[in-house]
């Protein structure tokens, strides 16, 4: 019995210690990390939408939405932060979209865990060389009417077309589909007037 | 504990004698998965001596306080404690690291590397032996993971810690930085340093045995060899 | 004080079982694979251009350099002449994709005798068959390298550099018979022909130097297996007979998973291996994410082989099981 009470006591006594010490470093941490993720965010917002200078954020049932202005206040496009599943798991990405959702302006990966040197050529080249068909740029201008597609191994003759990575094929198209079927979701929610309703003034 | 160290080796013990990933084969999960880089595997191997030596601390001063049978759920409770400490700091501090770093951060706390230290070494012995015990330990894997990444970024991206080394028509081996490429790396690694050690132990070896014959020379027996 | 010096030629060698025997000591067989690939060659050399002698002669140069330096370093007898690296050598210039960088080639060489066999001890010892495991460790190296196919020198129609098995997983087209059967496709260098595979081959099992079981398994488990889809669908699924003489099934079946030290040795486990191997192969073909398999299959069954080996052993004779 003494030491079944021993044992409980000692054990209480550590988490009790432990529970108080990562509370303090918490109370530390949090805003900072908050933080963090606000600036990644903003700076993903401002990479895919240039123009932009301020936003502000809606929520809806489905999607996080981010209306993009420009230095008058006027609604230049949307940011929207897509989530799918690539080759080995998911791909969370910021998109930025002209207002009539016609036309992509930018794209940038947030997270992936893509094949090292392969699938990870949708965030980076690592051969670092300018090239206007390095993945993301690709998406600059896009058209997404009827729908963005992927070409294999030559340039892309039609406005709404990617060319895939070599040896990355299946991510590139990951890609490609989560931005058409994020797309569908936000051209639905235009139509049933949600999203203009949510533009409004700055 | 019988035979007692001196002070001095039970510090290098673990960079090389015990070195925890070359010699005891301990911890690999985080070895082969994050020493993609040499940055990745100093940050890992920080990580892992901050709450290594702390954890080793703490146990040796509370080791007669913990009743027997719950000492490794108190072992656990101490060490997942510093590793949620390092985790949330270097969240808050280093971000990018953290993410490259991902899950591996929060797994230190079933690393039997440390785990294994507490059981084997901190539980029995004083605070300050257990100090340098796991400053030594973190020394050892401090090493071996950079060495490990060194090796993988500059044969996987054809740079050491971010900076270029191999010329631009390198073309990177891509194996070198997957889990294939970590696991022919450090067999390959093992093997040498195996060799060496073997090679240092037949050196000693005939040193002895020259020793030994010397001594017998002078001495001058009668009885002829 | 005596000394007891040990004469070599009165040295007894003491190896465990099992012994295999045949009427070829190894290095007379060794040549004749060598000549047994030479089809192979002359096809790749005919329908890739004579340049892609250069991959040839480096990765047999390679091979053999590398096996001297490690049998030096080790204080063994270099013994580079049995042949044995040199097949190393041949076989992965013949697995790789035609017009391939020669540097790539020679890392793949060091790479296939390093690691897949001195590693292990040298010939007889290792678990892989190495040219394969060079070939793996230049598709995990040079993915883009290894999978951009030079368009063949005499087919003037293939505008499109994918081979048979991808354009039929990516596209969904089908190449013609004939073609597939005279390697008038794209392809690694010496896989594309099958009739050059076959010649050799064949002449291989008559001459007893590959046993013919585990070639005849495979072939066999590739038509029931890849047989029993096509029959279930064949829109989505296709025939077993393009399967065959798709890819790199021929010349692994006859000249990979038939190397004498990484095959099991009791007839019935050259069943069950020559059978399993095909089994992965069509499973990776048709519902993989990569288009071919081969060598990810016989990799994975020269893993099994000890087991194999063990399961399969026979009843010592007179005694009860």
């Amino acid at each position: 019995m003494r030491t079944i009470i021993r044992m409980l006591a000692v054990l209480t006594i550590i988490g009790v210690i432990s529970g108080g010490l990562l509370s303090q470093i918490s109370i530390w941490s949090k805003p900072k990390i908050a933080a963090h993720r606000e600036l990644e965010t903003k700076n993903a917002i401002f990479q895919v939408l240039p123009e932009g200078k301020s936003f502000t954020k809606m929520e809806t049932a489905n999607l996080e939405v981010y209306s993009v202005f420009d230095d008058s206040g006027k609604l230049i496009g949307y940011a929207v932060p897509f989530e799918g599943n690539g080759f080995q798991g998911k791909i969370r990405m910021m998109a930025g979209l002209t207002s009539d959702l016609d036309k992509v302006t930018g794209l940038q990966v947030l997270e992936q865990v893509e094949t090292p040197g392969l699938g990870t050529k949708i965030v980076e080249d690592p051969s670092k060389k300018e090239d206007p068909y390095w993945f993301p740029n690709q998406f600059k201008e896009v058209e997404t009417q009827p729908m963005i597609g992927v070409v294999k191994n030559q340039k892309p003759v039609n406005k709404y077309d990617i060319q895939a990575i070599t040896g990355a094929t299946i991510s590139s198209k990951a890609v490609v589909q989560i931005m058409n079927q994020g797309i569908q979701v936000l051209r639905k929610m235009d139509a049933e007037g949600k999203l203009n309703n949510a533009g409004g003034e700055k | 504990m019988s035979s007692k160290l001196s002070l001095y080796k039970e510090f290098t013990k673990g960079i090389w004698e015990q070195n925890t990933t070359f010699k005891q084969i301990l911890g690999m999960c985080p070895v082969l998965a994050v020493t993609v880089s040499a940055i990745n595997g100093l940050a890992m191997a920080l990580a892992t001596t901050f709450v290594l030596v702390f954890s080793s601390i703490i146990v040796a001063i509370v080791k007669k306080l913990i009743p027997d049978q719950v000492r490794i759920a108190a072992y656990i409770l101490i060490i997942a404690t510093f590793v949620t400490i390092v985790d949330m700091v270097m969240k808050a501090s280093y971000p990018d690291l953290s993410k490259s770093l991902g899950p591996y951060i929060p797994l230190i706390v079933v690393n039997c590397v440390i785990l294994g230290r507490q059981e084997a070494f901190a539980s029995k012995n004083t605070v300050f032996r257990s100090f340098l015990d796991a400053v030594g330990m973190g020394a050892g894997v401090l090493l071996s993971l950079i060495l490990l990444g060194a090796v993988r970024e500059l044969f996987g991206s054809g740079t050491i810690f971010g900076i270029q080394l191999l010329p631009d028509f390198y073309e990177p081996m891509l194996v070198m930085i997957l889990p294939a490429g970590a696991f022919i790396t450090l067999g390959l690694m093992m093997g040498l340093f195996n060799q060496i050690a073997l090679s240092n132990k037949e050196k000693q070896r005939k040193k002895t045995i020259e020793k030994y014959l010397s001594t017998k020379n002078s001495i001058n027996d009668p009885v002829g060899v | 004080m005596t000394t007891i010096t040990a004469n070599p030629s009165y040295r007894l060698d003491l190896t465990s079982s099992p012994h295999l025997h045949s009427r070829w000591s190894t290095k007379q067989a060794m040549w004749l694979v060598i000549a047994a690939l030479i089809p192979s060659v002359v096809s790749a050399l005919i329908y890739f251009g004579i340049s892609q002698i250069l991959i040839i002669f480096v990765c047999i140069f390679f091979a053999m350099g590398t096996e001297a330096l490690i049998k030096f370093i080790r204080k063994r007898e270099i013994s580079i002449l049995d042949g044995s690296a040199a097949i190393t050598g041949l076989l992965l210039a013949l697995i790789l994709p035609p017009g391939f960088s020669p540097v790539f080639a020679a890392v793949g060489s060091v790479v296939a005798i390093g690691v897949g066999k001195e590693v292990f001890g040298g010939l007889g010892y290792n678990i892989f068959n190495p040219a394969l495991v060079g070939r793996a460790f230049l598709q995990a190296a040079f993915p883009v390298q290894m999978t951009t196919w030079k368009i063949n020198n005499y087919n003037i129609d293939s505008v499109t550099t994918a081979t048979p098995l991808s354009m039929l997983k990516f596209d969904g087209k089908s190449t013609a018979f004939g073609n597939l059967f005279m390697g008038n496709i794209n392809g690694s260098l010496g896989e594309t022909s099958a009739l050059a595979i076959l010649i050799g081959g064949i002449a291989l099992v008559i001459v007893g130097v590959v046993n013919y079981r585990v070639p005849l398994a495979m072939i066999l488990g590739l038509m029931l297996f890849g047989g029993v889809f096509w029959l279930v669908d064949p829109v989505k699924f296709s025939s077993p007979v393009f399967h065959l003489f798709a890819g790199g099934f021929l010349f692994g079946a006859f000249f990979m998973a038939t190397d004498w030290v990484t095959s099991p040795i009791t007839a019935k486990g050259m069943w069950i291996y020559g059978l399993m191997i095909s089994l992965i192969i069509i499973m990776v073909r048709l519902f993989g994410g990569l288009p071919e398999g081969v060598m990810y299959a016989i990799l994975l069954m020269n893993a099994f082989v000890p087991l194999i080996n063990r399961y399969t052993r026979p009843r010592i004779f007179g005694v009860k099981k």
